[in-house]
């Protein structure tokens, strides 16, 4: 069993050698190939920008985010959670009766006073 | 989940929903003095819940009424722990109000937070599941770091992120160990895990088996992190300092007596087969602890910081009591040890809150926590020095105190068991600690203060230190009817 147990990790070593080596070598690769001139180095501005498609690059790489973001950010994640919670009682509503349906109200009632008390302390505003 | 389950956690319940309604109140009032009363008049619903309980318990065979899938138990260990805790919040309010009125804002979450805080402390006493169990101690841990956190100046705080940090580091240690303990035994459950140890046991190993020692020791930093033990002790200095002083005296006494109910119940109950082994971990534990507390306490100038080192040094004489299980091994069924922890767990706490209501009352005014600024209040606060001055003796340990009478019970407990080493390391450790603890009163009473304007007390702080003060005597001197309460709350542990 302790075998068995060992075998496993010995599954996961030769993956992650696997990974490591195949990306390696083609970097290893490509670096002796810069010496036979095969492959030429013509950095340009566009080449070295981190990428190289989609969204243009504005500013600096460290700008500060204004804080209050975090705040939407946490209401957003209270309500997202809530309709995860609420998704698989509305499917079951039927089978769980009338103690599921009791127990989800007292679950909005506490989102709801929590929801209050962020707007009552202006967290909803963008000042 | 039944009607049935609901009011069993109706206590806990009924807290938490107080809290919300003091938050709520908060948003709709001008008045915010009103908050400090709403939550101590508010507790009579979770009070009169556990005392249905407590009369519901008498009509059960075997004491106890299990409910939520077997993670939660309502016997009379968990029914003391919960009036003890209500006790404390309501003293910890009472001496808050002047303190709290005059925070600029965030008055009803502080009251909240508390509240909050205390209704995890209460389902922590209940919990017969490893997994509850974890739900239970984060439920108390996370409102303590905000309230740590509540003054918002710099210590304040660096107390807030030393507590999260240090507790998020102990939760995962405490995890590692309950998985370990899951791993070998399968189960989460305590009475499970008690009766599967029992066959699986390698005698010749430490704790029975390498996975469960690993396991135990794991458990024990987890829950000696929470109980403010040596070596775990790192964050109770900082974080008693920075914290609002009622904070403070809260998480002294309130958090401290909950991290006990759960180690007498994980351990008396899960790990009952290998009570032996543990028994001499938690010796060794105690022994230091009281060491470097009552040895590092001696160097403070800072009052709160002393009686941070002072609390370590108090977690090291509890833990005599629950080391000495090893009691019940031979003749004389004796429950002395563990109804001697939850005895001084109730001294410990009217005698510190007592200590922290005086200091809160004279800092106040003084707005500095350096022993050297109580020079003189025998003359400025005669009131107020007194009754400090009592707390303080009744931590030293002289009768006709509480304390004394604590520490009474954990020595010939720890007589009893055998761990007579224990007690000369306690005997030494009360003399050592005697040097700091009476250096108070020295300065209290021999030195000149630094300007005679008397300090006055508002009569909600007056009323707790009344209180605490007579509970202090009252336990000194008439023991009797607690330990007898004590002895029926711990009979449940040992079945």
């Amino acid at each position: 069993m302790l075998e068995d147990y060992f075998r496993q990790y010995g599954l996961i070593a030769i993956f992650t050698a696997i990974a490591v080596i195949l990306p390696g070598s083609l970097l290893v690769v490509s670096w002796l190939l810069s010496f036979l001139r095969i492959r030429p180095s013509k950095p340009n501005d566009v080449k070295r920008s981190p990428y190289e498609c989609g969204m243009e690059l504005i500013g600096d790489r460290w700008p500060q985010f204004n804080f209050r973001y975090y705040m939407f950010a946490i209401l957003f994640v209270v309500f997202d959670v809530e309709t995860i919670f609420i998704y698989p009682w509305a499917v079951q509503f039927k089978q769980l009766g009338f103690f599921a349906f009791a127990e989800m109200l007292v679950f909005i009632l506490i989102l709801v006073i929590g929801w209050a008390y962020a707007w009552n302390h202006k967290a909803l505003e963008w000042r | 989940m039944t009607l049935h389950d609901l009011y069993l956690l109706s206590p806990e319940l009924s807290l938490a929903s107080l809290g919300m309604v003091v938050i709520i109140l908060d948003m709709v009032l001008r008045r915010k003095g009103v908050l400090a009363a709403v939550s101590v008049v508010g507790l009579l619903a979770p009070l009169a819940f556990s005392i249905s309980l407590w009369g519901d318990l008498s009509g059960e065979p075997d004491g106890q009424m299990v409910g939520i899938f077997n993670t939660l138990v309502v016997d009379k260990f968990s029914l003391f722990f919960k009036f003890l805790v209500m006790g404390i919040v309501a003293l910890v309010v009472m001496s808050s109000v002047e303190y709290v009125s005059r925070l600029r804002q965030f008055q009803g979450e502080y009251y909240g937070l508390m509240l909050f805080s205390a209704s995890g402390m209460m389902l922590l006493a209940a919990t017969t599941d490893l997994i509850s169990t974890y739900v239970a101690l984060e439920l108390t841990t996370l409102p303590l770091v905000a309230l740590a956190a509540f003054l918002r100046d710099s210590r304040s705080t660096e107390a807030g992120i030393k507590f999260l940090l240090l507790s998020a580091m102990s939760s995962a240690v405490l995890l590692y160990g309950m998985t370990l303990t899951y791993g070998f035994t399968g189960t989460t459950q305590l009475v499970e895990i008690f009766e599967r140890l029992g066959a699986s046991l390698d005698a010749t190993v430490p704790f029975g088996s390498h996975a469960l020692f690993l396991g135990v020791i794991m458990i024990v930093a987890g829950f000696g992190f929470k109980i403010a033990a040596v070596p775990f002790q790192m964050w109770v200095p900082d974080v008693y300092e920075g914290a609002p002083t009622p904070i403070t005296a809260y998480l002294s006494v309130a958090s401290k007596a909950a991290g006990f109910a759960i180690i007498l119940r994980v351990f008396y109950i899960g790990f009952g087969e290998i009570s032996l082994d543990w028994a001499a971990l938690f010796a060794v534990l105690s022994a230091v602890s009281m060491t470097v507390g009552n040895l590092v306490a001696i160097a403070q100038k800072n009052i709160k910081r002393m009686l941070a080192y002072s609390t370590i040094a108090h977690a090291g004489f509890l833990m005599v009591g629950v080391a000495s299980i090893a009691a019940r091994v031979p003749v004389g069924e004796t429950t002395l040890g563990p109804s001697g922890v939850l005895f001084y767990l109730v001294a410990y706490a009217v005698t510190n809150l007592a200590a922290f209501f005086a200091i809160i009352a004279i800092s106040n005014r003084t707005g500095s926590d350096m022993i050297s600024s109580f020079a003189g209040m025998g003359r400025r606060a005669p009131f107020l020095a007194i009754i400090l001055a009592f707390a303080i003796v009744s931590l030293l340990g002289i009768p006709p105190t509480a304390g004394f009478m604590g520490k009474l019970y954990m020595f010939s407990a720890a007589m009893k068991s055998d761990l007579a080493w224990l007690v000369v390391v306690g005997v030494v450790n009360s003399a050592i600690s005697a040097y700091y603890y009476l250096k108070v009163i020295r300065v209290m009473y021999m030195v000149d203060p630094e300007g005679e304007e008397k300090i006055h007390v508002a009569y909600a702080p007056q009323a707790a230190l009344y209180i605490t003060a007579l509970g202090i005597l009252a336990l000194g001197i008439f023991p009797g009817p607690l330990m007898t309460v004590a002895e029926k709350a711990v009979a449940v542990l040992f079945r």
